[in-house]
């Protein structure tokens, strides 16, 4: 073999990656998750104030273009149902590749979570590892969340090669909507939100007594731990915040309060908006807030608790409001959107309390 | 660990790396340890055991052999005696021993091919046919050559023994074109043969429910699925061997473009066939029995027809062990044997009728038109064999073909029902067109077949990957990244996808 052949070899092998990568991040299965991921990708470099990392209560639950209409703050969620605690490093190390955050914020229901139920459901580990970009810190990534775990075990190249997995969604190629992924860059029109419009009545907790702490899981600790080291390590702020909820009664509290005081001690904000003080300066109403019995917020509450969010965000970090600046009209655009569709959320809803047309639960919301 | 897996492709890729680095004397070494290698990761590769005793066994035979002198027929058959009750001994009792125990074995992977490849071997040795092997580790390669242990084909080593222990250069077109054998492989198995598997499992898998048309295309689905399935691993196993400069033989050749029974046998299964041929069918030609027989029997019937009844009868038994190496199954006796010499015996029985018959109705036996009735006869005639083959027992493939033909309900292949076999109008879409493909290929390939036949040359089955190496790049590899992405794409496999395996796998 000579050295011409030895090349058209190694050429036709590039074109080969180049082609499936482009057509796996078409393939890749449509949905809400994909379009906020792509959404971020797109985001022009370090035009991002706030990343906000965690599970399902962040996508619905604060109105990234309400916060920049209102507050000039450009937050994006690189959220997914049920994340496992255990990407949030990683979360971190891929939005520092583009972006350079003022902060970060970190939704800690999950970190109050068994590690074997999350794992039951591959879903919750792949919803993160097939949103990223080919890299090598998605490597990284599968190598943490995939880990040695038997329930990964048969299928592991496939995470790390999801063409295996997503090839079967061949009859979505020919979609716009899967089509204008292939570099996985789209811009994402409400910036990462999901406008619920469900109505599942719940009543507030106060857990004002409870003031035990309880220790969360060790994998949990871990990681949490490996997060806030790397945080001090790079010299990042971050804020940590638990979304208003009842689905898990007062249970969580103790733990809650547990990883409270392991936040502080690394000199990072806690913020739990099920504490009495703060929920009643939201002031939720729990009887038509939630989209479904107190685990996620619909449109209106999810409106409050962004406000509240803002209004914390300016008085406790020094943002410098960007409206106006060119390079962010795509979130003037956004902003615009959300209130036209946010008003026909509140139409919705209004409608639905006034039938007691309440949600119908969803297994793994 | 399926030759279609990702895990394969890359211990592929890690052998084909290590065959090229080491020097030309040391690749057999390289095979022999991947082929061990590849054993042991199967599924009960602690089954190794089997194939090692047989290589064992084969190897002090020859030893045996050489030792005895030429002309002491009795220690010669002795040697024989002991090769083929040890070999066949231990084929029957593990692959046929559902008929003496409910308790099925499991039997070793490749069992029916290395037994015959080294008995084969063997065979050669004792006739002065082939020279015998010395060296233990190179009889053990012979027998364990890991690509052949999923479905043959059926090696002959005396027309491979120097290809296998000679060095071979890294190559440019052995590469090139046996990734693309294998990638036509991956076709017919991932694209074809994984699809009709639906509908052929759907029909036979619930065959009291379905009648007339169904079972018609059930067949004809399972005729495909076999051909791609067992082809589509030929190809593979072909490609892979082209990768390290081995020039295995063909197992295929355009089957279903045959125009008589006997004609179809020599094109599927080839090496079955030549196997078959040369052990079983002239061997038994020469016994005494058979002799006595057609003596007999040209006493009585005259010399042309005691000659023909004689062949009959043999023919019987090369049949008979035909269906037995399918399993030890009645099905596959009758489906892929007994059937098939009972379709011979009859076309030449009634050879005369028929063709007097199309002298009066003035048909050209030899016109395009006789030519094309002819193939569709036997391609319909081989569907029948496989409904047997392919039905749970021989009563339950008695009873598909009565429904097949007493119900008439032809308006199930226009009205949508067929989307209800478990493919809807997309993945049906793809099938044909795939299988349109297939035949395209197929037919441009015999083509070139006739045109070599024609100049007086042996068709060496790489004309297509010529033709499209004949292009200029830019097209060339238009052609070969539509089709890797088709196959990529279009593909059966992937997490939670349960691949059927290779038909032919456990034979």
């Amino acid at each position: 073999m000579n050295k011409k052949q030895i090349f058209k070899i190694i050429i036709f092998i590039l074109i080969f990656i180049w082609l499936t990568i482009s057509l796996t991040y078409i393939l890749r299965t449509n949905g809400d998750e994909k379009d906020r991921f792509t959404g971020f990708y797109s985001e022009p470099d370090n035009t991002i104030d706030a990343v906000i990392i965690g599970s399902s209560p962040v996508y619905p639950g604060y109105a990234t273009p309400k916060l920049w209409g209102e507050t000039g703050i450009a937050m994006y969620p690189l959220s997914t149902n049920m994340q496992r605690p255990v990407a949030g490093y990683y979360l971190v190390k891929e939005a520092l590749k583009t972006q350079s955050p003022q902060l970060f914020i970190f939704e800690m229901r999950m970190y109050t979570a068994k590690e074997d139920d999350m794992l039951n459901t591959i879903g919750h580990t792949r919803s993160v590892t097939d949103n990223l970009k080919y890299s090598w810190n998605r490597i990284e990534t599968i190598n943490a969340m995939v880990g040695d775990s038997e329930k990964f075990t048969e299928d592991r190249y496939t995470y790390y090669f999801d063409i295996f997995k997503y090839h079967s969604n061949w009859r979505t190629l020919f979609l716009w909507s899967q089509i204008r992924d292939i570099t996985y860059e789209y811009p994402d029109d409400l910036k990462g939100y999901v406008i619920k419009d469900n109505v599942g009545p719940t009543e507030y907790l106060d857990v004002s007594d409870i003031t035990e702490t309880t220790p969360i899981e060790d994998t949990q600790e871990e990681h949490l731990y490996k997060l806030l080291d790397y945080l001090k390590e790079i010299d990042q702020d971050a804020l940590f915040i638990v979304t208003p909820y009842t689905a898990d009664g007062t249970d969580k509290q103790a733990q809650y309060n547990y990883i409270k005081a392991i936040v502080e001690s690394y000199g990072y904000n806690f913020l739990n908006m099920n504490d009495a003080d703060v929920a009643s300066e939201i002031a939720l109403d729990y009887s038509t807030d939630f989209a479904d019995y107190g685990n996620h917020l619909n449109a209106v509450g999810a409106a409050k608790v962004t406000e509240y969010l803002g209004q914390y965000l300016i008085e406790n970090y020094d943002f410098e409001d960007k409206r106006g600046q060119e390079e962010y009209s795509s979130w003037d655009e956004s902003y615009e959107l959300y209130l036209q569709e946010y008003q026909q959320a509140v139409d919705t809803i209004n409608t639905k309390i006034a039938n007691e047309d309440w949600t119908e639960v969803e297994e793994g919301e | 660990m399926e030759i279609t897996s990702f895990f394969f492709l890359c211990f592929l890729a890690v052998v084909l790396f290590v065959y090229y680095l080491v020097p030309g004397k040391l690749q057999w070494m390289v095979l022999l340890a991947a082929s061990v290698a590849f054993y042991l990761m199967s599924e009960n590769g602690v089954l190794i055991v089997y194939p090692l005793i047989t290589v064992t066994v084969t190897w002090l035979s020859m030893r045996l052999l050489c030792k005895v002198d030429k002309k002491d027929i009795v220690k010669r058959r002795l040697v024989l005696a002991l090769e083929v009750l040890v070999l066949l001994g231990i084929l029957v009792g593990l692959k046929y021993n559902n008929f003496i125990s409910s308790d099925s074995i499991i039997a070793p992977l490749g069992l029916s091919f290395y037994t015959f490849i080294l008995l084969g071997y063997f065979l050669d040795v004792y006739n002065n046919i082939a020279e015998p092997e010395g060296n233990f580790f190179k009889t053990a390669l012979m027998g364990l050559y890991f690509p052949i242990m999923i479905s043959g084909p059926i090696l002959r080593i005396r027309d491979l023994k120097k290809d296998f222990f000679e060095g071979h250069k890294l190559d440019y077109n052995n590469l090139t074109f046996g990734a693309q054998r294998m990638l036509w492989g991956f076709f017919k198995e991932l694209v074809i043969s994984e699809r009709l598997g639906v509908i052929a499992n759907t029909v036979f898998g619930n065959d009291t429910e379905y009648t007339g048309a169904y079972i018609w295309v059930g067949a004809l689905a399972f005729t495909f699925q076999l051909y791609a399935n067992f082809s589509g691993c030929m190809d593979i196993v072909i490609g892979i061997s082209e990768m390290f400069g081995l020039k295995l033989p063909e197992n295929f050749d355009i089957p279903f473009m045959t125009k008589s029974i006997s004609e179809y046998w020599r094109k599927w299964h080839i090496t079955l066939g030549e196997w078959m041929k040369e052990h079983v069918f002239y061997p038994l030609l020469r016994t005494q029995m058979i002799m006595k027989l057609g003596k007999v029997l040209r006493d009585k019937l005259g010399k042309k027809k005691g000659k023909q009844v004689t062949t009959y009868v043999a023919m019987f038994i090369l049949w008979f062990s035909v269906g037995l190496w399918h399993g030890g199954a009645f099905k596959y006796v009758i489906g892929s044997g007994l059937l098939h010499w009972f379709y011979i015996v009859f076309g030449e029985v009634t050879l005369p009728f028929w063709t007097w018959l199309f002298g009066r109705l003035h048909i050209n036996m030899k016109s395009r038109f006789a030519d094309g009735v002819r193939i569709v006869r036997t391609f319909f005639l081989v569907n029948i064999g496989n409904v047997f083959f392919r039905a749970d027992t021989v009563p339950h493939a008695c009873r598909m073909l009565k429904e097949a033909v007493t119900t008439w309900n032809p308006q199930v292949l226009i009205n949508g029902s067929l989307f209800e076999l478990g493919l809807d109008w997309i993945d049906f879409t793809v099938t044909i067109v795939s299988i349109a493909i297939l035949i395209c290929v197929s037919m441009y390939q015999l083509r070139l077949e006739k045109t070599a036949e024609a100049e007086g040359q042996t068709y060496d089955y790489h004309g297509v990957r010529r033709f499209i190496a004949s292009r200029n790049i830019v097209i060339r590899w238009i052609i070969l990244f539509a089709a890797l992405f088709y196959v990529i794409l279009l593909g059966q496999y992937g997490p939670g996808y349960s691949a059927t395996e290779f038909i032919y796998q456990n034979f």
